[in-house]
């Protein structure tokens, strides 16, 4: 391939959207919690998704990672409709997701729990990325051999993210990562973010309840109120 | 991985010997009642890994007497090697699990208990009615051989027993590995949390249907011993209380040790000896006291006294943790 056309189609890949909701309608227990839910992330993207407790966030994600059904609608990755898939095999197709509890199993070692993801089926190759999340996270190295019981809340938050990160090859879905941080963490995963969306080309889509400053590393904010989407906040 | 691998092979090895030996020199009594503890214990080996994923089988009788009678039933053909008919009925009732498994893993807790009592049940039924498979009366078995060699007189129950302990060691080192395997630590973090599996990309249901192959498959190897040892099948192996039995004695084993299995049979059939000698009318109550007890003293079984004293517990290694 010269060089010509290599730039020609990375710019192109950089103009398709690698994730795309169309029109969800989701519900819980018949209560209408997402309506109509219509997003595009390009590929390398780093996205904030900002709104109120209750206001659709963690729907949002848990829809796009396949933990709730969709009433109405359908989400793609790249140009692969996934909305049939079961939430395992969108890990398989690359899709990363971190809860906002941080759900380690306390008695498996951090390694064991950020390589759960490569245990089984096609998945196996992620554990190539190891590395990479070290790298990212180097303090994970360190405690990697302890049990993931030992350790604190804000290194277990990071243990998650690095489980993410394993697991998201194109995409990563990262649920309040700054919720209930002590200020020190809150630095920390800013920077790591930062590090994220400068080294990887990943399309990163983060909730969170309020826009904070100085997290110049995303791209663009979206939000949501009452479970619909808006380029601008509430009220403008 | 691999030095463990081989230190766990040494040590089952030197076990298997070590009772290999002890075996030649005592009664025939004990050594038949020791087979039977090979044989039941492997069903519970089985039941164990799936009290590991929180799930409860009260229809493990099912696979046990498919094996048993896959062993039976071949060897009324004429065909009496041990290793290929243990081989047959193992394969037999993987595929009977595996069929089984498609359906049972969509349920838990007590449907998933109850449905795999009703399926031992419809076998247990259909095995009573049917005349060319014996009836009520089951099928005598063939004494079995060993690669061409027919072992005779005493030597009968001896070569047996050895056989049954090869068998046994090498499905307890099978199943060591294996829940030290990463499918097996995915196998056991099932109970917790299923959900979490799913967005790290494994699949419950996989996981599920893969353990349940492999305890009925170990329930088959058991039958087929347990055909071979007493030289008789009959549809009760597939009776409800069958089944009870080894719940019975997952419950005082407990979900985590490989030995204590074993160990919990052997406690299960000597108090049934003991007590079914000495109070011929009320032995049950003497087992049904004990379970209380042991389940009071013991919630984790025989393998939870080990792992207390090796492990300290959770909170008093660090913060805790917090993850509800």
């Amino acid at each position: 391939m010269s060089n010509a056309s290599k730039v020609a189609s990375e710019t192109m890949s950089a103009d398709q959207s690698m994730l795309t909701l169309d029109n969800l309608d989701v519900a819980i227990d018949s209560t209408p919690i997402l309506r109509a839910v219509s997003l595009q992330l390009r590929k390398g993207e780093m996205v904030s998704l900002v709104g109120r407790n209750g206001a659709g966030k963690t729907t949002t994600l848990r829809a796009i990672m396949g933990l709730l059904p969709l009433q109405a609608g359908s989400i793609r990755l790249g140009n692969n409709i996934i909305s049939n898939e079961p939430a395992h095999r969108r890990v398989d197709l690359g899709i990363g997701y971190m809860p906002e509890d941080r759900r380690l199993i306390p008695r498996y070692s951090v390694e064991e729990n950020i390589l759960m993801s490569s245990w089984m089926g096609g998945n196996k190759r992620n554990r190539d990325r190891l590395d990479e999340v070290y790298t990212l996270i180097p303090e994970l190295k360190g405690f990697a051999q302890r049990q993931a019981l030992s350790l604190s809340g804000g290194q277990q938050k990071l243990v998650a993210l690095g489980r993410a990160l394993l697991a998201g090859r194109d995409v990563l879905l990262l649920d309040e990562p700054f919720e209930g941080v002590a200020p020190a963490l809150v630095q920390r995963i800013n920077e790591i973010m930062s590090e994220l969306s400068s080294r990887s080309d990943r399309t990163v889509l983060v909730s969170d309840s309020s826009i904070s400053e100085g997290n110049s590393f995303y791209d663009r904010h979206v939000f949501i109120e009452r479970g619909q989407i808006s380029d601008f906040p509430a009220g403008h | 991985m691999l030095s463990l691998q081989r230190n766990v092979a040494l040590g089952a090895l030197a076990l298997t010997i070590a009772l290999a030996v002890l075996g030649a020199f005592v009664p025939e009594w004990i050594l038949y009642t020791c087979a039977l503890v090979l044989a039941k214990g492997l069903v519970v080996l089985g039941l164990c890994l799936l009290l590991r994923m929180n799930l409860v089988s009260f229809g493990q009788g099912l696979y046990y007497c498919a094996g048993a009678y896959i062993c039976g039933l071949v060897s009324q053909m004429g065909i009496s090697d041990a290793f290929f008919l243990t081989f047959l009925a193992a394969l037999g009732s993987a595929v009977v699990g595996l069929i089984l498994g498609l359906f049972l893993s969509g349920y838990r807790s007590v449907f998933f208990a109850m449905f795999n009592l009703a399926l031992s049940m419809i076998l247990y039924g259909v095995l009573l009615k049917s005349i060319s498979l014996g009836g009520s009366d089951g099928v005598g078995v063939a004494a079995p051989t060993y690669l061409g060699y027919a072992p005779d007189g005493e030597m009968r129950l001896y070569v047996f027993f050895v056989f049954a302990l090869a068998v046994a060691g090498a499905s307890s080192v099978f199943a060591f590995l294996y829940t030290k395997s990463e499918m097996g630590l995915a196998s056991a973090s099932v109970k917790d949390c299923e959900i979490r599996l799913e967005y790290l990309g494994l699949s419950v249901r996989y996981l599920i249907i893969f353990n349940f192959v492999i305890a009925s498959t170990l329930a088959g190897i058991g039958g087929a011993l347990v055909a071979m040892v007493s030289g008789h099948i009959i549809p009760e192996l597939a009776y409800w209380t069958t089944s009870g039995e080894f719940v019975f004695i997952t419950v005082l084993s407990g979900p985590n040790g490989i030995l204590s299995a074993f160990g919990a049979t052997a406690v299960f059939e000597t108090i049934r000896l003991v007590a079914g000698q000495n109070m011929p009318n009320s032995w049950q109550m003497l087992l049904g006291s004990f379970l209380l007890l042991s389940i009071l003293f013991m919630p984790n079984g025989i393998s939870g006294l080990f792992r207390r004293a090796k492990a300290p517990k959770p909170d008093a290694v660090g913060e805790g943790i917090n993850n509800d």
